[in-house]
């Protein structure tokens, strides 16, 4: 297609790489970047570190503003889309405004997930998503001497190092449901937790969390089916899910993520999805696939750009099992990496 | 508001006949159905503004009047509604937040009534004809009160050891009370109405032999043949039919189950089955859904409360066959590819060829669907040999004899059910005696200026409380799993509901155009038109805008637009702006009227 004006929704590596690939490959399109984050393009898989103190948060951001500028693409930070509509081709802003667009390319990302039966304790857990959730975690750890981490997701093993490298005593539920995105099995069940004792997290086996109760202002009481502890605070990391409310009734697919094809097309012309809130279904893993890690997201944020001036690319996807850990050059599973 | 018109007394059971105009004018019939799309989407019009207007004001037994004049069991709709009232639920719209929880609402007014408040029903005279309703389920009850109510002497007649159909045989006790179901049956039997359990027509009495019995013969048995999938290995050992599970449950057994249950199936029953299995012991329960769980048409809440439980929710995968030598050891699937909407609001799908896998599995219950069971009869019948009603006379081949519900249709919800029990009672009636009983109209009455304050949009959603998880399953596994709102949490919702039938209108005659409303609007709401285009009933179709001033002929409310707060009201300075209540309410004709 000849685009003319492509909008991307997102900020993250995947809306990007898609509007510096745009730029590159279609010099004179339009190209608007939609996000409702009031915040510069930073590294999120950085985010750990800046808890550890290793980087600062000048050292997570990306692109300085002035790049937006030379590069012609017109950023819109702080604005929220709240309805895409597929038949007239328009993205609805929460402040009225309608934008029309030519092309989109829908790269939300995610935000964390909390399983149904821990909702009700959403009050008592962090995640870590965001900068600001990063500001959150460094403030709490400065004040408390354990953490428990419940779930067993990408963040949570970069995190536990992070934790463990300022001396904090880590607890660590591993749970079938919440070790995303792979499937668990005991066999990988083992080798996790074999991993995390030898860097001397004590990892807890249990079935369900029964209760959180906040004992003080800087504790929690955790009972589960098999003991009570108290720590310092409760990391929950369960993965992430679609941040795409803003697209129900659209009539576009949602599962785990925008369903898409393995050249990250939507079935609505001239729309695709990357990054996170991407679920691609390759035929070479014969199943759905939600790519994570930095590294993937801006693969797929390049990929979709192509494709929407009328390439014919397919996304990478490792096999079953193996990614491509952020800014390690491997293929390798990532838990032993950990 | 049209022309088309006349004063008559109210026929509300709870507001004074006076200054009320009653309208039968098709532009108003269409009003209605555009800017009340809560009430709209009620397959029973429940006039959904006006009881949760009245829970607001503390009338909680004027509120449940309000629901059961029309929908008969708001105790039970209140629990298991499928709730398409708030699909449409402007509260829902894109930039307005989350629908009201109108059915929390409901039953709110149902806990909360008084304990010894009064039904008050429209009684007509005795017609002396005698009328047979087959099935108990929600068609069968809601034909045999309104025949009832009529004057119609009527006998019930229920294949089962107890009244309910469905109601109770297929939706477990844990959402659904059985003493909440058995005082609403009650309050409906209590009519006149003659119940015969353990009667199964067709074997212990023919249909030619009700028809010599009776006036008329109404056929509302419902659907109690299981689909099957019809893919190999359906018939080993540990596959069984979802429906049959639920009823075996409901008539007091417990069906064994193994660990790893697959329940296949998206609608209520299959939900129903995967929470019935982990309360008997399942350890590990799986929804397996060929769609996205967006796609999935039972309530928000349920399937919230579903997993919360601990179970998994599988989308995109279909199944191929039931994989086991002896016994039943697994599932194999295809991931699937979704498509377009299609017009059932069914997404299609389409199997994807070369990704199969085995999901293994100790149990596996098919809740793919149901079909009517055919029952011996004269009349015309379908491919199946199901006896054929017109869906809207509810007329079949044979004269005097009828068919409705899920019978009539194949599965529905429970307030379609009921809704198309009370239309086949009204059929019978007038071909029994030539006369209208009930008339629905457009009621229109003056109405002060909502009351309703600019911070009520922004409270949020009240969340149903429940009981908590560690003690659903023991002691007692059928403990109902919501606890329903306290008085409280069912005012504050209340305050959410925008109350749509209210009306707003600017006299043209009357505006100076200052525009002082549209800058007060929160949304767009008021519009500068150039024009109104009226469809041939009389009704606005399209409202043409215009930015240019000369061309502006009028500044006309938008009411599929607005949110009732009243703003425009409050500014306009000249007094232009009237607001009315406009309510699709049904009428007892006293005196019965002309067919």
């Amino acid at each position: 297609m000849t685009a003319r004006h492509v909008v991307i929704i997102g900020n993250g590596p995947a809306a990007n790489e898609a509007a510096i690939s745009l730029r590159t490959q279609a010099p004179d399109a339009r190209i608007t970047i939609i996000s409702k984050e009031p915040i510069r393009y930073y590294k999120p898989h950085l985010l750990p570190d800046l808890i550890a103190g290793k980087v600062s948060e000048q050292d997570l951001y990306v692109n300085p503003l002035e790049f937006y500028k030379e590069n012609d693409i017109r950023l819109r930070l702080g604005q929220e889309v709240v309805h895409v509509s597929f038949a007239t081709n328009e993205v609805v802003m929460e402040h009225k405004e309608v934008v029309r667009f030519d092309g989109l390319i829908i790269a939300t990302g995610g935000k964390p997930r909390i399983p149904e039966p821990l909702q009700v304790f959403e009050d008592l857990m962090l995640s870590l998503k965001t900068l600001s959730d990063a500001k959150v975690w460094k403030e709490r750890l400065r004040w408390v001497d354990s953490v428990l981490i419940v779930g067993g997701d990408l963040t949570s093993l970069s995190f536990t190092k992070a934790v463990l490298s300022l001396g904090k005593k880590v607890y660590f539920i591993l749970h079938g449901d919440s070790f995303w995105p792979v499937r668990f099995n005991e066999e990988l069940s083992s080798e996790v937790s074999q991993r995390l004792s030898d860097r001397g997290v004590e990892v807890i086996s249990c079935r369900k969390i029964l209760r959180l109760v906040m004992a003080s202002e800087d504790s929690v009481e955790v009972e589960t089916d098999g003991r009570k502890l108290r720590v310092g605070a409760i990391g929950a990391f369960f993965g992430l899910v679609p941040d795409v409310k803003f697209l129900a009734r659209s009539g576009l697919a949602i599962e785990r993520g925008i369903v898409v094809d393995e050249f990250l097309r939507t079935r609505f012309e001239g729309v695709y999805a990357a990054g996170d809130c991407a679920q691609v279904y390759h035929p070479k893993l014969r199943d759905y696939w939600v790519s994570i890690g930095y590294r993937n997201a801006r693969n797929l944020g390049r990929v979709a750009a192509l494709n929407l001036l009328g390439g014919q690319e397919s996304a990478e996807t490792a096999p079953a099992g193996i990614f491509q850990l952020d800014d390690i050059s491997v293929n390798t599973s990532w838990w032993t990496e950990f | 508001m049209s022309n088309n018109i006349h004063h008559e007394g109210s026929g509300d059971l709870t507001e004074p006949a006076k200054n009320i105009i009653y309208s039968t004018d098709p532009a108003d019939f269409h009003y209605v159905s555009v800017n009340v799309p809560c009430q709209s989407a009620c397959p029973a019009q429940t006039n959904v503004p006006a009881y949760i207007r009245a829970l607001y004001e503390g009338w909680y037994g004027d509120s449940y009047d309000l629901n059961r004049i029309v929908n008969l069991m708001p105790g039970v709709l209140g629990r298991i509604c499928s709730r398409p009232c708030e699909q449409k639920c402007r509260h829902g719209e894109h930039e307005l937040g989350r629908a009201v929880n109108i059915c929390h609402v409901k039953r709110a007014a149902s806990d909360h009534k008084d304990v010894n408040h009064v039904l008050l029903e429209p009684l007509f005279p005795p017609l002396g004809k005698k009328v047979c309703v087959v099935g108990s389920g929600p068609a069968g009850l809601a034909a045999a009160h309104d025949l009832s109510a009529t004057g119609a002497h009527v006998t019930l007649l229920e294949a089962l050891d107890e009244p309910g159909g469905m109601l109770r045989y297929g939706i477990p006790e844990f959402r659904l009370p059985r003493d909440i179901l058995t005082t609403e049956i009650e309050s409906i039997l209590r009519l006149g109405i003659t119940l015969k359990t353990g009667v199964r027509v067709g074997a212990d009495v023919s249909v030619e032999q009700l028809l010599s019995d009776y006036d008329a013969v109404l056929i509302a048995a419902g659907c109690y043949t299981s689909k099957q999938l019809e893919i190999p290995g359906e018939h080993l050992p540990g596959v069984l039919s979802g429906l049959d599970f639920v009823m075996q449950i409901a008539s007091g057994h417990s069906p064994e189950v193994g660990e790893r249950v697959l329940v296949l199936g998206a609608g209520f029953t299959a939900f129903d089955c995967a929470r019935s299995a982990l309360r008997l012991g399942a350890e590990d329960v799986s929804i397996c859904i060929r769609a996205t769980e967006h796609d999935l048409r039972v309530t928000e809440d349920e399937i919230y409360e579903t997993k919360r439980e601990g179970i998994r929710i599988k989308g995109l995968i279909a199944a191929n066959r039931v994989v086991g030598q002896m016994t039943v050891e697994g599932v194999e699937f295809s991931r699937t590819e979704p498509r377009e909407v299609l017009s059932s609001g069914r997404r299609r799908i389409i199997p994807i060829p070369g990704s199969e896998f085995i999901e293994p599995a100790d149990t596996v219950i098919v809740a793919i669907g149901q079909g009517a069971e055919p029952i011996p009869s004269p009349g015309k019948k379908n491919e199946r040999g199901v006896l054929e009603g017109d869906p809207k006379t509810f007329r079949t081949s044979v004269p005097r004899l009828y068919a409705t519900g899920d019978f009539n249709t194949g599965p529905t919800t429970v307030i379609e059910s009921l809704a198309a029990g009370r239309k086949a009672a009204e059929r019978i009636a007038e071909d029994l005696t030539g006369k209208k009983f009930r008339e629905w109209s457009i009621r229109i009455q003056d109405a002060k200026i909502t009351d309703r304050q600019r911070s009520w949009d922004f409270i949020p959603r009240q969340e149903m409380p429940s009981v908590p998880i560690e003690n659903r399953l023991n002691p007692c596994p059928t403990v109902e799993i919501e606890i329903g709102y306290p008085k409280g949490q069912a005012l504050e919702e209340s305050k959410r509901c925008y109350l749509c039938y209210l009306h707003y209108e600017i006299d043209i005659s009357k505006c100076i155009y200052c525009r002082l409303c549209i800058d007060s609007a929160p949304r767009d709401c008021i519009k500068l038109v150039s024009e109104v285009i009226v469809g041939r009933d009389g009704a606005i179709q399209e409202l043409v805008e215009t930015s240019d001033w000369r061309n502006v002929s009028a500044v006309v409310i938008d009411n599929s637009r607005c949110i009732r707060c009243g703003e425009c009201v409050r500014v306009c300075p000249v007094d232009c702006i009237s607001v009315s209540k406009v309510e699709l309410v049904e009428r007892a004709l006293q005196g019965g009227g002309e067919s």
